[in-house]
């Protein structure tokens, strides 16, 4: 049995202090697997976005820790989390956030340059994971000519270019139309088991239980619930049994096979 | 590597296009001050173009545009035998009052009494009798040309050859010596007298010479006179000249940063997006001094290639304003306009520092 890629463990988050003290995120712990999609959902202001933007290391948690590939990241110093950024996670955006002035090509060869892949070896990575992305006749349009469902496959391949071991995306359908949006979730379920890394989703889409293997709903900051159609409790019962863990892995398997043949909703 | 620095710039192309002329201009101010200042700085090299190498004057005697000079002219006559000497020159210099129709000028007068065996450029520095040879810029001023008649001192001469030179503070004008040891009022005396030191002599061991056959009168060589001259300019102007320079390289400085400024703060989100996605802050600053660099190299080889087309069209379309543009001066402030784009990154790159990557999951 392989160790959780990501471990978050009691994390709250709180901003201000005093009468003005506002507890965006409490006491919050879950795990993500390789190959699995954790969903988080959630009404507005229910905290979301803050818990990815502590998973991602870019809001450093009050308390808690998260741990990103065996790495604590809320113990390294603020001047080490970009590394982390650049080389274990990879982020998707409501806004896609493309550079406008560049390129679908140079928005994917740019964060290859963050982590020092340069020249042509950037340039032919950044062109494969378009092409993957199904944007092949799409490479040098500029990020305004593309269409949203185009910017936000743009974007979900710039957040894989340095082959994250987590990818974090906060509500990617919801500037998106039902088909682009679903087109969008099932290149990033797909790319999510090809490569083995794990990702994140935060929605207030419920349809985007359907590609999750686990769902997280959040209230007011809390940890509300934990669902997987029936699979996760079931999961988390005998996650406890070492001895069953293999068979847990096993019954995610199947449970993949299964969401792969009716990835609609 | 993916030019993003040029591309948020191209991407606003008319404030580019601004920004890069506004560098230009500045750039352009400072060669045009520097070039004027080099160029009346070089006034004086006029010593070094007459026909010898040794001054001898009385002394206190700073050079002859600045100073005047009384020495007896039977003084000639003493250093031709001075071991070394070539010739002697008697040089009668003074400014006068000028008449020409309908205004009067301020000009420099020289006359040189070149002995019959000195072989000089006819009609430029000893003209016949009642003609003066005259410089371009003096001709320019008083609308005069070859044939016209000026009044000198009272008396009308002719205006025999025009030479090139003269400038917007100094121009000379050649009189016959004769013509000038009567116009002066000075028949036993002269102004200075100019050494031409034999083949093979030591200038130094000459005008030591000609301290011991004169004593108490100085010597300065052309090349001193032209470094006194030069240096009596630089007392004037070069205040002046520098605080002209100071305010184009900070008006230069001003305007790269401005809009690197803009071009950061209007890519603010973005900048949150490569931090949020990884980027150093050494791979983000490198974005923003680029930007200045391109800005401040563009714009400062425009101003160095304008400044050059101006010289030449100063040179020809005004010519009383000397300009001399130095490659090492254009080179210095092109080096100096690089440094100011760097340090105008400063303020961007502050900014930058400030940019919360946590704003980019906001829509």
């Amino acid at each position: 049995m392989n160790p959780p890629l990501l471990e978050v463990e009691r994390v709250s988050k709180e901003f201000g202090s005093g009468p003005t003290l506002v507890r965006a995120v409490a006491d919050v712990s879950f795990t993500t697997d390789p190959g699995e999609v954790t969903l988080i959902i959630g009404p507005s202001g229910s905290g979301k976005t803050t818990l990815l933007s502590m998973v991602g290391g870019i809001l450093r948690p009050t308390s808690g820790r998260v741990v990103v590939n065996g790495i604590d990241i809320t113990s390294l110093k603020r001047r080490e989390l970009p590394r982390v950024r650049r080389e274990l996670v990879g982020f998707v955006f409501q806004t896609f956030n493309l550079l406008e002035s560049l390129s679908a090509l140079e928005n994917v060869e740019i964060a290859l340059n963050i982590a020092g892949v340069t020249g042509q070896v950037a340039r032919e990575r950044a062109r494969a994971l378009l092409c993957e992305a199904g944007l092949e006749q799409r490479l040098h349009f500029s990020a305004q000519a593309l269409s949203a469902g185009e910017r936000q496959r743009v974007a979900l391949a710039r957040a894989l270019a340095n082959e994250p071991r987590l990818l974090l995306a906060d509500e990617p359908t919801a500037n998106l139309d039902s088909e682009a949006g679903r087109d969008v979730m099932a290149l990033l379920r797909g790319l999510t088991e090809s490569r083995g890394h794990a990702a994140v989703v935060v929605s207030h889409d419920p349809r985007l239980r359907e590609v999750a293997d686990r769902v997280l709903r959040l209230a007011d900051g809390r940890l509300a619930s934990t669902e997987s159609d029936g699979r996760t409790a079931l999961l988390e019962a005998v996650a406890s049994s070492p001895m069953a863990r293999e068979g847990a892995d096993s019954l995610r398997r199947v449970a993949r096979a299964v969401r792969r043949s009716r990835l609609r909703w | 590597m993916v030019p993003l620095a040029r591309r948020n710039l191209l991407s606003e192309k008319a404030r580019f296009a601004m920004s890069i002329a506004g560098v230009a201009f500045a750039v352009l101010l400072i060669l045009i001050v520097v070039s004027l200042y080099r160029g009346w700085s070089n006034v004086g090299r006029f010593y070094t173009q007459l026909p010898g190498d040794v001054w001898v004057a009385q002394p206190g005697t700073s050079d002859p545009f600045h100073s005047t000079s009384f020495l007896p002219l039977a003084d000639a006559q003493r250093l031709t035998k001075v071991d070394g000497v070539r010739t002697v020159i008697p040089v009668y210099a003074r400014h006068i009052a000028f008449g020409a129709p309908g205004h009067e000028l301020d000009v420099f007068a020289m006359a040189l009494d070149v002995p019959p065996t000195v072989r000089l450029r006819p009609d430029t520095y000893e003209p016949r009798s009642g003609t003066i040879d005259i410089d371009r810029m003096l001709a320019s001023q008083a609308h005069v040309g070859i044939g016209d008649s000026l009044r000198v001192l009272g008396r009308p001469l002719v205006v025999a050859s025009i030479h090139s030179g003269g400038n917007s503070i100094f121009q000379t004008a050649f009189l016959n010596a004769a013509d000038a040891r009567a116009l002066f009022g000075i028949d036993d005396f002269t102004n200075f007298l100019l050494v031409s030191v034999a083949p093979g002599a030591r200038v130094a061991t000459v005008t030591a010479a000609l301290h011991q056959a004169l004593p108490g009168t100085e010597t300065h060589t052309s090349e001193q006179f032209a470094t006194s001259f030069a240096d009596r300019v630089n007392a004037g102007f070069l205040a002046v000249v520098g605080v002209l320079v100071g305010i184009g390289f900070v008006v230069g400085g001003a305007v790269i940063a401005l809009t690197t400024y803009t071009a950061t703060v209007e890519r603010a989100r973005e900048f949150g997006v490569l931090k949020a996605i990884g980027a150093s802050g050494t791979f983000l600053y490198r974005v923003v001094i680029r930007q200045s660099l391109i800005v401040g190299m563009l714009g400062a080889a425009l101003g160095v290639a304008s400044a050059v087309a101006a010289t030449r069209l100063i040179r020809y379309g005004v010519p009383e304003f000397i300009t001399v543009l130095r490659p090492l001066d254009a080179a210095g402030v092109f080096a100096v306009a690089i440094l100011m784009a760097i340090a105008a990154s400063y303020v961007p790159v502050r900014r930058i520092d400030r940019i919360d990557p946590a704003e980019v999951f906001r829509a």
